[in-house]
């Protein structure tokens, strides 16, 4: 009996051993400018068996410490991304920049808690992680169960609330908040030393773009990102070697497309239940997820237009 | 009317806080005969009254999976025309597995035409949902539809922040850009208000989540649509329902919401005018 116990010990010690190897084995990331290091989220749904890696998440090294961008959907993914970092630097992580309040970005932050790091994020996101915080840890605890582990909702403490410079040593970021676009608490990050733009959720690659926000005023943020010409780019989702301005149009082309097509079916006088069905299908084939997201969408357009005069 | 909703309602804000398992991954869509939700809720709401099948009387009409549980469209259909000896007198709609399960009662008269009912709902979980009528002569009937959707009471319903001074404005729109006496209209009333859900994150239980709780809407001083609804209707509630014109008139919409706020839009209507709608 005891034999067995011991046995049942050793075990539980080695599936502890091997979840903890699991959880803190370093993300991978590429280097695609100095000193920015991008993972590249999945495009596929959030799920146990990829921990609630769906978004963009990186980093920028300074040469007196580092900024981390996003932090992925779950605690497991922070400790990914912390080792990946650890691996290419011993300088201090001095902040966790949240682009917005969406859980693939945020659930990792616990994961920099040890690190003495200042928590950034745009001016509206403690309103909107106070909203919402509770809702998604337990659809996250849902999906992930055990493995949300460690999951949680980290306040920021250093609000922007129109630009930011933050200064990591020979290099310095600068942060934007935006008004209401894709949330109402959008963050975007540039370095500027290598021209390279953390879009956040206000670009997407590949991946069905996403309107919890505004409409109109993710168009007119569109036009304002079109004016920026970075070298190099880290969308919120999806990646792909086209040049900026090709990303953002194709991007533009379906929010224009999602106005105009809910316009004319709030002029025609049809319903959100037919507008659902009808706005916008023709853009299916170009996103991944449509069949996710676009719907979605379309109420969310309707129900912001229908009060336009 | 008022107070016997609110009485309706509170005892499953907190029984359902407890007792109802998130079952969100159901895939399947369940007897809704076998329901475990639906007796408590029909013994507070119908006490012995019998509920017959009512697929001849009313159906209710809503997405197999709601894309976005914060904004689901429903309508409620009358399979029967409104006749001076026997009408459709009321609606209840409800989504059992919401912590208030109760979204509206909605009553009518001969002036609403054959009853059509359109608006949006808040689901918590997957949800049965239940559309029961009540006749002229006291009989009930019940239609119900199974719903995949999830999170839209404690989720987010902040989507679209309403500025103070906006709270309360209304909008009439109507189908048709015209009407004809004597014939049914169908027009839509749109209300600017957040109709906080008192289940969302950020709600303090200390505070009495402000939604609005009546809906009244007469034309040439008759009522057409009278509602006592709750939080289960999302933000900015819309109402969609018909009426009979039998000459020009006022269309007349009043609100009232859990602080005690009352807004009021009218519209007067003649036929061959140009209504608003597109």
């Amino acid at each position: 009996m005891q034999m067995l116990i011991r046995v049942f010990l050793v075990l539980l010690f080695m599936c502890a051993a091997w979840v903890r190897a699991q959880s803190s084995a370093p993300l991978p990331v590429s280097e695609i400018a100095p000193g920015n290091f991008v993972h590249y989220g999945g495009l596929e749904e959030r799920s146990a068996a990829n921990l609630g890696d769906n978004a963009n998440i990186g980093f920028i090294i300074g040469n007196k410490c580092v900024a981390v961008i996003d932090t992925g959907g779950s605690f497991a993914l922070g400790e990914g991304l912390r080792t990946a970092l650890r691996a290419r630097t011993a300088l201090p992580v001095c902040y966790v920049i949240i682009t917005h309040a969406h859980p693939d970005h945020f659930f990792g932050a616990a994961a920099f808690r040890g690190e003495q790091a200042v928590f950034v994020g745009h001016q509206n996101l403690p309103r909107a992680l106070q909203q919402r915080g509770t809702f998604y840890l337990k659809t996250l605890i849902r999906d992930l169960q055990d493995l949300a582990r460690g999951s949680e909702v980290v306040e920021p403490s250093l609000l922007v609330k129109d630009r930011l410079e933050l200064d990591l040593g020979g290099r310095t970021i600068s942060l934007t908040a935006w008004p209401t676009a894709h949330t109402d608490n959008d963050l975007t990050v540039l370095d500027s030393s290598t021209s390279t733009l953390w879009t956040g959720d206000l670009l997407f690659v590949q991946h069905t773009p996403v309107l919890d926000g505004s409409l109109t005023g993710f168009l007119s943020v569109i036009d304002q990102l079109a004016q920026l010409a970075p070298a190099h780019y880290v969308a919120g989702h999806g990646r792909t070697d086209q040049g900026w301005n090709a990303v953002l149009e194709h991007e533009r082309r379906y929010f224009q497309l999602l106005a105009d097509e809910t316009r004319r079916a709030l002029k025609s006088r049809r319903t959100l239940q037919d507008a659902i069905e009808t706005v916008g299908v023709s853009e299916t084939e170009n996103w991944v997820n449509f069949d996710l997201f676009h719907r979605r969408n379309v109420t969310a357009a309707y129900t912001e237009l229908e009060w336009e005069d | 009317m008022r107070s016997r909703l609110s009485w309706l309602l509170l005892p499953y804000v907190c029984i359902f806080a407890f007792v109802a398992p998130a079952r969100a991954n159901e895939k399947a869509e369940p007897d809704p005969a076998q329901s475990t939700y639906w007796e408590p809720i029909r013994k507070i709401m119908f006490g012995d009254r019998e509920i017959l099948d009512g697929k001849d009387v009313l159906r209710v009409y809503l997405p197999l999976r709601a894309d976005d549980a914060s904004t689901v469209p429903v309508t409620v259909k009358a399979q029967i025309e409104q006749k001076p000896d026997y009408y459709l007198k009321t609606v209840y709609l409800i989504v059992e597995r919401n912590p208030s399960p109760a979204a509206g009662v909605f009553h009518f008269t001969l002036d609403s035409g054959r009853v059509q009912l359109e608006t949006r709902l808040r689901f918590e979980d997957f949800s049965h949902v239940r559309a029961i009528g009540e006749m002229s002569d006291g009989k009930l009937y019940m239609s119900s539809r199974w719903v995949r959707a999830a999170g839209g009471c404690s989720a987010p319903n902040a989507r679209n922040y309403v500025p103070p001074a906006l709270m309360g404005k209304m909008k009439f729109k109507f189908e048709d850009e015209t009407i004809k006496y004597d014939e049914p209209a169908l027009v839509q009333l749109m209300i600017r208000h957040p109709n906080e859900s008192a289940l969302a994150g950020d709600f303090d239980p200390s505070k009495v989540a402000r939604f609005v709780r009546s809906v009244v809407v007469s034309y040439a001083g008759k009522p057409v649509m009278t509602a006592e609804v709750d939080f289960s209707i999302s933000e900015n509630p819309s109402f969609r329902f018909s009426f009979v014109p039998h000459g020009a008139g006022e269309l007349r919409a009043e609100v009232e919401d859990t602080h005690d706020q009352r807004y009021m839009q009218t519209l007067t209507v003649s036929e061959g005018q140009k209504l608003p709608g597109g």
